[in-house]
C-alpha cells in the first residue's frame, strides 16, 4: 500500500516525472538556443516559468464554462501520468503491465489532446475555439500513423503487452533494426502530438493568439505547460522502450542511466525537428500525414507481416 | 511563509514573459523592440518570452502616445492581464507623448491612462535601453538590489 502511494506519487510517478518533464523542457530549449547560435535560458528556467504561473492571479472567462475550464487542466495532467506507469523505463517489466496496455498507453496518450480540444472549446473565445477545431483536425492527422508505427514492432514481438515486448526485443534484439521506418514515423506524429513546429498549428501565436491556451493564465496554464512538458517525456520512453529495446539486463542503476540518455538522445532529435523546419499550414499537415506519413508506417506494417511469417 | 514569497518573487523575476502593444507609434519603436527578441540579442537569456495573448504575460510593452481611438483598447488588454502586471512605455512617445503632446487626437503618454512602471526614453528606443528596462523593472521587485539601482536611461517606480 505505502510502496504503491510512493511509487505513485513519488518515483517514479507524480513527483519525479514533474522533474523530469521540465528538465527535459530545459534540454530541449536549451538545444534549440544553440541549434539558432543563441546562448538559451539558464537551467532554472522551466522552474522558474512554472512558480510565476502558479503565482499569478488565474482568470476565468465570464463566457466560458467554469467546471470544464478548471477540470481540463487535471484532466490532460492526469492522463499523461498514468500513460507513464504502463512504459517499461529501466527494466523489462513496466510497474504495472497487462496484456493489451500498449493499446491503453495510445489511448491515454490521446486523451491530453482531446483536453486541450474541449479546454478551447469551453474558453468560447475565438481564437481559443480556431485552436481547439485545429487540433482536432490535426489529431485526425497523426494519430493513424502513429497508431500503426507503434503496433507494428508488437506484431512482429507477437504480443499487446509493452512489457513482453520489450522480453522479446530483450531475446532478439537484432529484430529492432527492422522497425527503423516505424521509428522515423513515430517520431514525427510525436512531434505533432506535441503541437510543436513544424505542427504546431493549433498554438500559432503569430495567427490565432495563444491557440488554444489563450484565455488560460496562472495555475490553470501551469498545470496545461506541465502536462505538455510530462507528455513529451511520456511520448519519449514510449518510443525508447518500443523502437530503441536495449540495455535492459543491466540492474537497475545501469538501466536508468542508459533509459535518461535513450529520453534525451529522442528529445534532442525532437528539438533537430523543431529547428530545422517551418509552420506548415493546417491543409498541407493533413495531406503531409496521409499521402507520405501513413503509406511509410503501412510499409513498415507490411514488413513486419512479412518477416513474423519468414523469421 | 518568507521563503515561499522569496521564492515567488525570485521567479517573477526570471521569467517575464512579455506583450507587445502598440498604442499609436510611428513603428520605429515596434521595430526596435521586435529587434531586441531576434536571436542577436538573445532575451531568452533572462527568460523573457514573447507572448500572444494578454492572459500569459507579465509585462505589457507599450510604444507610442495614446491616441483617443486607441485608449479603450489599451486599457482593454491592460484589464485582461492577470496580477501581478506591469506596463513599460517604450520611447519618448510613450513616455510622456513626445512631439505629439497636446494634439487634438492624443491623450499624452501611457501614463495619462494606465499606471506606469518603468519609462524607457529614446527615438527610437535601442534594443539594449528596453531590455535594460525590463531587466531593472523587474530587480527593482526585490527589496535589496532595488537601493543600489544604478541610475542610468531608466527610472523604475513601484505601481
Amino acid at each position: 500500500m505505502i510502496l504503491s502511494l510512493f511509487n505513485l506519487l513519488i518515483f517514479p510517478g507524480f513527483l519525479f516525472l514533474s522533474l523530469f518533464g521540465l528538465a527535459m523542457e530545459f534540454v530541449d530549449r536549451k538545444l534549440y538556443a544553440r541549434m539558432q547560435n543563441r546562448i538559451g535560458p539558464p537551467w532554472f528556467q522551466p522552474f522558474a516559468d512554472f512558480i510565476k504561473l502558479a503565482a499569478k492571479e488565474e482568470i476565468i472567462p465570464e463566457e466560458a464554462d467554469p467546471v470544464m475550464f478548471r477540470l481540463m487542466p487535471v484532466f490532460a495532467l492526469t492522463a499523461v501520468v498514468t500513460a507513464f506507469f504502463y512504459i517499461p523505463l529501466w527494466g523489462t517489466h513496466s510497474l504495472f503491465a497487462f496484456n493489451g496496455d500498449l493499446i491503453v498507453v495510445i489511448y491515454l496518450l490521446t486523451l491530453p489532446t482531446l483536453a486541450f480540444f474541449l479546454a478551447g472549446w469551453h474558453s468560447t473565445s475565438l481564437f481559443a475555439m480556431i485552436g481547439a477545431t485545429r487540433t482536432l483536425t490535426q489529431l485526425f492527422a497523426y494519430e493513424v500513423p502513429l497508431f500503426m508505427a507503434v503496433l507494428a514492432p508488437a506484431l512482429l514481438a507477437g504480443t499487446w503487452s509493452l512489457s513482453e515486448m520489450t522480453v522479446f526485443y530483450q531475446v532478439h534484439p537484432a529484430y529492432a533494426g527492422f522497425n527503423i521506418i516505424g521509428f522515423i514515423v513515430a517520431l514525427i506524429a510525436i512531434q505533432g502530438k506535441l503541437e510543436r513546429v513544424p505542427f504546431d498549428i493549433p498554438e500559432a501565436e503569430t495567427e490565432i493568439v495563444g491557440g488554444t491556451f489563450t484565455e488560460y493564465s496562472g495555475r490553470l496554464l501551469a498545470m496545461f505547460r506541465m502536462a505538455i512538458d510530462i507528455e513529451a517525456v511520456v511520448c519519449a520512453s514510449l518510443v525508447a522502450a518500443v523502437f530503441l529495446p536495449f540495455g535492459f539486463g543491466l540492474g537497475p542503476a545501469w538501466g536508468f542511466v542508459i533509459y535518461v540518455f535513450k529520453v534525451l538522445i529522442i528529445i534532442a532529435l525532437l528539438a533537430l525537428l523543431r529547428t530545422v523546419l517551418a509552420r506548415l499550414r493546417i491543409e498541407q499537415m493533413t495531406i503531409f500525414c496521409w499521402k507520405v506519413v501513413a503509406p511509410a508506417a503501412l510499409l513498415q506494417l507490411l514488413i513486419n507481416l512479412i518477416l513474423s511469417g519468414v523469421l | 511563509m518568507k521563503w515561499l514569497q522569496k521564492l515567488i518573487t525570485w521567479a517573477r523575476i526570471k521569467s517575464p514573459w512579455v506583450i507587445h502593444f502598440n498604442t499609436g507609434a510611428c513603428n520605429a519603436c515596434d521595430i526596435e523592440i521586435v529587434a531586441a527578441l531576434t536571436p542577436r540579442f538573445d532575451i531568452e537569456r533572462f527568460g523573457i518570452l514573447l507572448k500572444g495573448t494578454p492572459r500569459h504575460a507579465d509585462v505589457l510593452l507599450c510604444s507610442g502616445p495614446v491616441t483617443r481611438q486607441i485608449q479603450d483598447r489599451l486599457v482593454r488588454i491592460y484589464e485582461q492581464m492577470p496580477e501581478p502586471k506591469f506596463v513599460v512605455a517604450v520611447g519618448t512617445c510613450a513616455c510622456s507623448g513626445g512631439v505629439f503632446q497636446g494634439c487634438y487626437n492624443v491623450k499624452g503618454g501611457i501614463d495619462a491612462v494606465l499606471p506606469v512602471s518603468a519609462y524607457i526614453p529614446g527615438c527610437p528606443a535601442r534594443p539594449e535601453a528596453i531590455i535594460d528596462g525590463v531587466v531593472k523593472l523587474l530587480s527593482s521587485l526585490d527589496p535589496k538590489p532595488a537601493a543600489t539601482l544604478p541610475e542610468t536611461t531608466t527610472t523604475a517606480k513601484s505601481t
